[in-house]
């Protein structure tokens, strides 16, 4: 009786052990993945790196977005960094791009928009490795790279 | 599903084989196997709620560890339990080196400590140590035996980052060959080959992605094989070991007893293995050490041991990713002589069990049976997470 058992878990093993792994490759695909777009991409200038450990989220998330002219950040199609977070809302907030200086503005969101841990009440300058919080996710800005 | 989710689910299954499998009936098995099972969610929930970085290094070097203490305790309860006792220890050290790694700022400056106190352990072992199965190095403090060895494996890996970070703190390169090779000189002292060979490889890859000077590190090379040269003629170990390796078969109740026992048991095993509890594994002498690779082919199929190879690899994968990301010279280096010292381990021993290369005596990382082993290879991985947070913070990206 014993013996049918282990022979039977013996089985059960190397299937939990091999999708475990298959788990974790898929992991490291998307890894692969995400470093070989950001070299197509090669942001030396403004973008967004996502903070939050992408792995608690149920929905997908890139780890670089790079902010353009006017960037709207939200759930709806339209937007330019489109997240589908529950917790953010159609059109949530927008990076404004004025020469050299990059502002952000909280466009009424049911949530709000966090800059280093402070709710956003009016449109705010980003500096460098300012920290902003939509929804679940925290992202860095970084202006330029050193 | 969640990897975290996975591992319990294996670990549920395995206690609950090893209650049935040992008779009398016992469920201090059951309470074991909680509590491992409990330590693990509840660091890993840790990790990923305080934001410690990469959050499968420790998963995976779960998994392998639960896999060991299996076998083991399948093996020899008393030493499962201890093995458990060692884990929880393992794990309170892998913090505290996350802790203390991440709390100073200036390891790089300490060259001339690391080199002193690996000298000092060395010197120590000398005067102190006790001789085990073969070799001098193990210090005995009150009850407890430990292996320096184990912890000189870390610090010269920081000794040789700190070089390669600030290589003018030495008088020239000379000198930092000849501080590699006094200590790979006093482990072939210590008859400790398999460690020797270790730290050595490890040296040379990194010499090798750090130096452009390749005249110099072939000149390195070739040393290396007159070591083994003259180590064959002159320390009859040596010879009996490469006799065994090229022709066990010849003598196969006496020196190549061990290594033909061990293909048996792989052979044995078949694809899925005889099932836990169910292959001879005790017949092969250091089971539960050295050879526990050969115990897990045997009862948990080919199949399994390619699994505890693919495990390896997804871990130094993670390891040489920390390592591409980080931009510190000497965090660079710790990171990568630290992947490189745990895969270069697996690679010699898995190696010599399976009759691939000459077997020396070398632990099979987080698996084998041994607490100096399991304590620092959590030491280890502990500062390689610390170095991982760096990556995670974008603190590399912007230089403030």
């Amino acid at each position: 009786m014993f013996r049918i058992f282990s022979l039977a878990l013996s089985y059960v093993f190397i299937f939990l052990i091999y999708y475990f792994i298959f788990n974790i490759i898929r992991l490291i695909y998307l890894d692969i993945k995400n470093m070989k777009e950001k070299e197509e991409s090669n942001t030396g200038g403004p973008f967004l790196k996502l903070l939050t450990t992408k792995e608690k989220l149920d929905f997908s998330v890139e780890s670089l977005y790079s902010v353009k002219q006017d960037a709207v950040i939200g759930r709806g199609a339209e937007s330019d960094i489109k997240i589908e977070d529950i917790f953010i809302s159609t059109k949530h907030a927008q990076i404004t791009r004025d020469e050299d200086e990059f502002f952000i503005e909280d466009l009424e969101s049911v949530n709000g928009t966090y800059l280093n841990g402070n709710r956003l009440e009016d449109v705010a300058r980003l500096k460098n490795g300012d920290k902003v919080g939509i929804g679940l996710l925290e992202f860095v800005f970084v202006k330029e790279t050193g | 599903m969640r990897p975290i989710n996975i591992v319990v689910i294996i670990n549920t299954l395995f206690f609950l084989l090893l209650y049935l499998f040992i008779d009398p009936l016992n469920t201090y098995i059951i309470g074991a196997g909680a509590i491992l099972t409990a330590l693990i969610v509840i660091c890993s929930f840790i990790i990923n709620r305080a934001n410690m970085g990469d959050s499968y290094i420790f998963l995976i070097i779960s998994l392998l560890s639960s896999i060991g203490i299996v076998v083991i305790y399948r093996l020899d309860s008393a030493s499962g339990v201890r093995q458990i006792m060692w884990y929880a220890l393992g794990v309170v050290l892998y913090f505290l080196g996350y802790i203390i790694f991440r709390s100073f700022r200036n390891w790089d400056e300490y060259i001339y400590l690391y080199i002193g106190t690996s000298i000092l352990l060395f010197v120590s072992t000398f005067a102190v140590g006790t001789t085990i199965k073969g070799a001098t190095n193990w210090i005995q403090i009150g009850g407890f035996t430990f292996q320096p060895a184990e912890v000189i494996k870390i610090i010269f890996v920081f000794f040789i980052a700190a070089y390669i970070a600030y290589p003018e703190k030495l008088k020239n390169v000379y000198v930092f060959l000849g501080l590699v090779y006094v200590h790979i000189l006093f482990l072939f002292l210590q008859r400790d080959l398999g460690m020797a060979m270790l730290l050595f490889g490890v040296f040379i890859s990194i010499f090798y992605v750090s130096n452009k000077n390749y005249k110099l590190l072939l000149y390195n090379l070739l040393p290396a094989f007159g070591i083994i040269v003259i180590g064959y003629f002159t320390m009859n170990h040596v010879q009996v070991r490469y006799e065994a390796w090229i022709n066990p078969w010849r003598d196969i109740s006496g020196r190549g007893y061990q290594i033909t026992q061990s293909l048996f048991a792989i052979a044995e095993g078949g694809f899925f293995g005889t099932g836990l509890g169910f292959g001879r594994p005790d017949y092969i002498p250091e089971v539960h050490t050295d050879f526990i690779f050969s115990a897990i082919c045997e009862e948990m199929g080919v199949f399994g041991g390619i699994a505890v190879i693919l495990l390896y690899f997804i871990l130094i994968y993670r390891g040489f990713k920390i390592t591409l990301q980080i931009k510190d010279m000497f965090k660079k280096t710790v990171a990568l002589g630290i992947t490189l010292t745990y895969s270069y381990q697996t690679f010699i021993i898995i190696g010599g069990v399976t009759k691939l290369i000459p077997l020396t005596g070398i632990t099979l990382p987080f698996i084998s049976y041994g607490g100096s082993s399991l304590v620092s290879a959590f030491i280890a991985f502990g500062i390689l997470q610390g170095i991982s947070k760096d990556v995670l913070e974008g603190a590399e990206l912007i230089e403030v």
